[in-house]
């Protein structure tokens, strides 16, 4: 017996009038062999192609129906955040920054399923990194479990017009090894531009409230490079009052802020996006970007001329003279609790994840994104082959890595999202303010956010 | 002009309207069955789309600790200075301009009918892309404002969304005056239209011209309407997200948010829907007087008439 | 009100003439103000739109080399965010559609039933209406998410449709009643001694009375819904079942994009209800009078 109420009566005469005036009528509860998948958009049209052929062969192979939809990736965080409020979720959630915000918080708020079975086939595939990466607080048990599937990795490289380099009289060969000297070669080049050209900037340093990714990522280069990466331990806590870790900081925002104040800068950095600084350094604003993936590159991949003229290098050594580590950014999905089938969601991850699989898909991509498995640049020549690609891979996959601070800390993800270091830069450069000040001022923040996240020590 | 004659012709009945009223006293019965048949699909709209929506809305921002938090949080409270000046100075600037702007397109003429064409354009054309043109236009480095700057007075313009808070919110407020504004001017306009003509030729035998006829004449009869549509128009403003969004983005510094979109920023951005929900219904203490006060305002010339 | 309006008369001072050149001259100043002030950010769209890739952000205030080219490949469905550009625009249509009709027919019922019918407590109703606006829309975007989904209304178009009736109406309500109070009750009284039906009489004689402002409110709900973005953003996901705005916001969501294109899509886009506009613009005046001018 069905009993009929307000709102099942309403859902279904407004379903029978979607239906009924719509061509496409609304698909209906799926069968049980059937997983949702909701998967960000590609950047450029070959990689949903290849993620509609992967789709295809695992669905020949398995008999499962992977019915999924291909999302931009905005909407996305607003479906995703809607869904996971709501209770009514996908089976399966690929985005570009689960790792940055979604399954950290969500883990520990307990409404991600445990995946371990899945990420161990690879177990032995993936770099130390990326496994850490996979693992989150939850709360509710008060422990770290595997709550993610990783599959792609970005890094931060730096993008140079070497032409620019060159008509400033300067060669990139001659650019110092270590991090503050490294960014200081740039300077002087400015003047030398600006006796042709008139808006002609060194940097493009993104000094940013609004992000949201590329301000967090640009002060966490700064920050590893002044041997400040202990901010946040593994075992979750925040090293505050350590003095090195202050200093750290204080000295990146002093930097940062030092360039915007000499006028090294574009004044409009203070409030970029992610894509403006893309979109100005191809118009030629200025000479370098320190920015994620090679997008950058990729971008012009038709436009040979212009594809080979930018230079990608990898990060040049700390300011301590040691090797560099940058901050690995894990492209990964997960199970939301609620899903209706684990299982075919599992079953299709297990899927994708095998090296051979991964890389066909991610070479689709043009290399925007690297593979969670390092043996495969080495075995696969596509990865080496292209000079973009091959500055990339050294230092995503080649080089020492180190995890994302909300890996340890979900409360990281808020600090990011609260985009407190860009305040901190802002109110350097607007208000005058000292960095050891701002610095503090961060720190007092920071301390607010993370006490919301007690981490129980196991 | 059809709605003066309209108007016009209303007017006589108006006073036996009432009297049929009590006469009549209520409707009979098929003829209720048919009045209730005809508001049930807007019923239906209103419980279905409206009033679960709220409730669940409700629900999910009910918690105080959100709103304790919010107040601690100098973006917060940054961003209620910004709303309210949002409201004031865009609201009432724009309604002031309409209205006289209203008055000036009243002249007859060819080319002043052309120039209310092309002046409606803003509001015909959808608000994403003209708010991103606008926001290049803006653009220190590249953008058309500053390239003009210096292409005729040869000087670098300032960084009008970069630099500082109020430069950011001014350039958010003037855009929304340029979208918003032909609307209430075409609103304020068809208001003068429907002043009796005979009203001003009265005034014009008494010697009134000009700004006297203005104040004595067309202020008293659009007073009402005036208030009405700065009213709405403060309602409508308050939830507008596009203007801050895509003009400021709510930069520099996180400096120039409104609620609207400080909502949608913790809602999405922050992965904290309840505080987002939170953002948005702080607003209430200030909406619902207004609400209210219109309300009265529709019951009241209701009685009037 | 051509002939008889007030400045007819002829010159009583002698200064009049004087004073009425003056008076063009400053007319004229302001409508150049005017021009400039409104098309200067649509001179930007249109200048983008005409522009190399190369030359979008170069420091010109008109494009070295203007070419028609993005149209083309908007119109051709050319660039792969834009591969269903037609079948977008076609959704966009459709929403528009059926929001100006569910809009007008919704909201001239209830507005019959109160206003001329005077159902008792009708008042009720239409402050109940106004509480809509209560809460700003994007205080609704996590609650419309969820009731879409248990409405099986997910990633449907119909779910946009809903929203913007819902906005919509209240206005429409509004504006109706304030011009329906201009018709004479006569007419309908005479239609009812005549035996007319209380549906009769809506369709044969307030409808038709009523044309002015359904023309107005119809214009008002297909421009919301053609400016609305954040629902069609957060209820459409899939290609094809999305908006020409959901489209032209994939354009921001890339590192880098091709932003002659998304202009030119952009005024492809705004050409709708411009026309509509200006088909109508003589009845909407009239329409959107709202009763507000009395004694």
């Amino acid at each position: 017996m069905t009993i009929i109420t307000r709102r099942s009566v309403l859902r279904n005469s407004l379903a029978v009038a979607a239906a009924g005036t719509l061509a496409r009528p609304f698909i209906a509860n799926a069968a049980a062999s059937t997983a949702t998948v909701w998967w960000t958009q590609g950047f450029v049209p070959e990689e949903d192609a290849a993620f509609r052929k992967m789709v295809e062969d695992y669905q020949k192979q398995s008999g499962n129906t992977i019915d999924y939809s291909l999302v931009p990736f905005a909407p996305l965080s607003q479906k995703i955040v809607s869904a996971l409020t709501s209770g009514d979720v996908p089976d399966l959630i690929s985005h570009d920054i689960n790792d940055q915000i979604f399954v950290p918080q969500n883990a520990w708020d307990d409404k991600v399923i445990e995946v371990g079975d899945v990420v161990d086939t690879q177990k032995d595939q993936y770099s130390p990194s990326v496994y850490l990466a996979t693992q989150y607080y939850n709360n509710a048990t008060k422990k770290r479990g595997i709550y993610m599937i990783p599959f792609k990795t970005a890094v931060i490289p730096f993008h140079v017009w070497n032409s620019l380099v060159e008509k400033a009289g300067f060669k990139l060969a001659d650019a110092p090894k270590t991090w503050d000297a490294f960014w200081d070669f740039f300077k002087p080049m400015q003047a030398k531009l600006r006796e042709t050209t008139r808006n002609i900037y060194a940097m493009g340093l993104q000094c940013t409230t609004t992000g949201p990714a590329d301000g967090n990522n640009m002060f966490a280069g700064f920050l590893i490079a002044n041997g400040g990466n202990d901010i946040v331990t593994k075992d979750g806590k925040a090293h505050l009052d350590d003095p090195k870790i202050k200093e750290a900081v204080a000295k990146s925002l002093k930097y940062i802020t030092d360039a915007y104040k000499g006028g090294y800068v574009p004044s409009g950095a203070l409030s970029w996006n992610d894509a403006d600084d893309n979109n100005a350094f191809h118009s030629k604003l200025f000479v370098m970007d320190f920015d994620g993936t090679i997008s950058t590159e990729v971008a012009l991949y038709h436009d040979k001329e212009q594809y080979d003229d930018i230079a990608t290098l990898p990060l040049p050594n700390r300011n301590d003279g040691k090797p560099n580590a940058a901050q690995l950014g894990v492209g990964a999905a997960f199970i939301p609790k609620g899903a209706k089938n684990v299982e075919v969601a599992k079953d299709f991850m297990k899927y994708v994840i095998q090296p051979q699989v991964t890389n066909a898909f991610l070479k689709e991509g043009l290399g925007r994104w690297l593979p969670a498995v390092p043996s495969l640049v080495k075995s696969d020549p596509f990865w080496m082959a292209d000079p973009h690609r091959k500055a990339y891979v050294t230092e995503g996959l080649l080089s020492e890595t180190v995890p994302n601070w909300m890996v340890f800390n979900p409360g990281w993800a808020e600090v990011n999202a609260q985009q407190v270091w860009g305040a901190a830069e802002a109110d350097i450069i607007r208000n005058g303010t000292a960095p050891e000040a701002a610095a503090d001022a961060a720190f007092k923040k920071i301390d607010a956010i993370l006490g919301k996240y007690p981490i129980v020590q196991s | 002009m059809a709605s003066v004659s309209v108007i016009e012709a209303g007017r006589p009945v108006l006073g036996r309207r009432s009297r049929l009223r009590s006469l009549r006293g209520g409707l009979q019965g098929s003829e209720y069955a048919w009045a209730i048949a005809f508001c049930i699909p807007y019923i239906a709209v209103f419980l279905a789309f409206v009033v679960y929506p709220v409730l669940y809305g409700l629900w999910l921002g009910h918690k105080p600790a959100l709103y304790l938090e919010l107040v601690h949080d100098p973006i917060y409270q940054e961003t209620v200075v910004n709303t309210i000046l949002y409201l004031v100075i865009g609201v009432n600037v724009k309604m002031f301009f309409a209205l006289l702007l209203s008055g000036f397109f009243m002249r007859k003429g060819w080319w002043v009918k052309g120039l209310l064409m092309i002046y409606v354009l803003p509001w015909a054309v959808p608000a994403l892309p003209t708010f991103i043109s606008i926001h290049w236009m803006l653009n220190t480095q590249w953008g058309l404002v500053n390239n003009a700057l210096w292409d005729v007075f040869h000087v670098d313009g300032p960084g009008w969304l970069d630099t500082t808070r109020w430069l950011a919110l001014g350039s958010v407020i003037v855009s929304y005056i340029w979208k918003n504004m032909p609307f209430w001017t075409v609103i304020l306009l068809a208001g003068r239209m429907a002043i009796p003509t005979e009203l001003y030729e009265a005034a014009e035998v008494d010697g009134a011209t000009g700004i006297r006829r203005f104040v004595h004449v067309s202020m008293p009869l659009l007073a009402n309407l005036y208030l009405v549509c700065t009213l709405l128009s403060t309602i409508f403003t308050l939830g507008d997200f596009n203007t801050a969004y895509f003009i400021s983005g709510g930069g520099p510094a996180l400096s120039t948010h409104v609620l609207a979109t400080l909502g949608i920023r913790d809602a999405f951005e922050i992965a904290r829907p309840e505080l987002g929900v939170a953002a948005v219904l702080s607003a209430l203490p200030l909406m619902i007087p207004l609400v209210i006060t219109l309300m009265h305002k529709l019951r009241t010339s209701e009685v009037q008439l | 009100m051509t002939a008889v309006t007030a400045q007819g008369a002829p010159a009583r001072r002698p200064n009049y003439k004087r004073r009425r050149v003056w008076g063009e001259m400053a007319a004229l100043a302001l409508a150049v103000v005017l021009i400039i002030w409104t098309l200067a950010p649509l001179y930007n769209m249109v200048m983008v739109s005409l522009s190399s890739h190369a030359d979008v952000f170069s420091s010109n205030i008109w494009p070295s080399d203007a070419s028609a080219v993005s149209y083309w490949i908007v119109l051709s469905e050319g660039y792969w965010y834009l591969e269903y550009f037609w079948h977008q625009y076609a959704n966009s249509i459709y929403i528009g559609f059926w929001t100006v009709f569910l809009t007008l027919g919704i909201g001239s019922m209830v507005s019959y039933s109160i206003g001329r019918m005077r159902i008792r407590h009708g008042w009720l109703l239409t402050n109940a209406a106004l509480m809509t606006y209560l809460v700003p829309a994007s205080f609704l975007a996590i609650p419309f998410y969820r009731i879409m989904q248990s409405y099986g209304l997910g990633n449907n178009v119909w779910s946009i449709i809903a929203v913007e009736v819902t906005f919509a109406t209240p206005y429409a309500i509004f504006i109706f009643q304030q011009y329906g109070r201009s018709i004479p009750f006569e007419l309908d009284e005479a239609a009812r001694i005549d035996g007319a039906s209380p549906i009769q009489v809506y369709f044969r004689i307030y409808l038709p009375l009523m044309a002015p402002a359904l023309v107005a409110v119809g214009t008002y709900a297909l421009l919301l819904a053609w400016n609305e973005y954040l629902y069609q953003f957060l209820l459409l996901s899939n290609k094809r079942s999305m908006t020409v705005p959901v489209a032209l916001a994939q354009f921001l969501n890339s590192d880098e994009s091709p932003w002659n294109y998304m202009m030119a899509t952009a005024v492809v886009y705004a050409i709708p209800p411009v026309i509509i506009y200006y088909l109508f613009r003589g009845k909407m005046t009239a329409g959107l009078t709202m009763g507000g001018v009395k004694g």
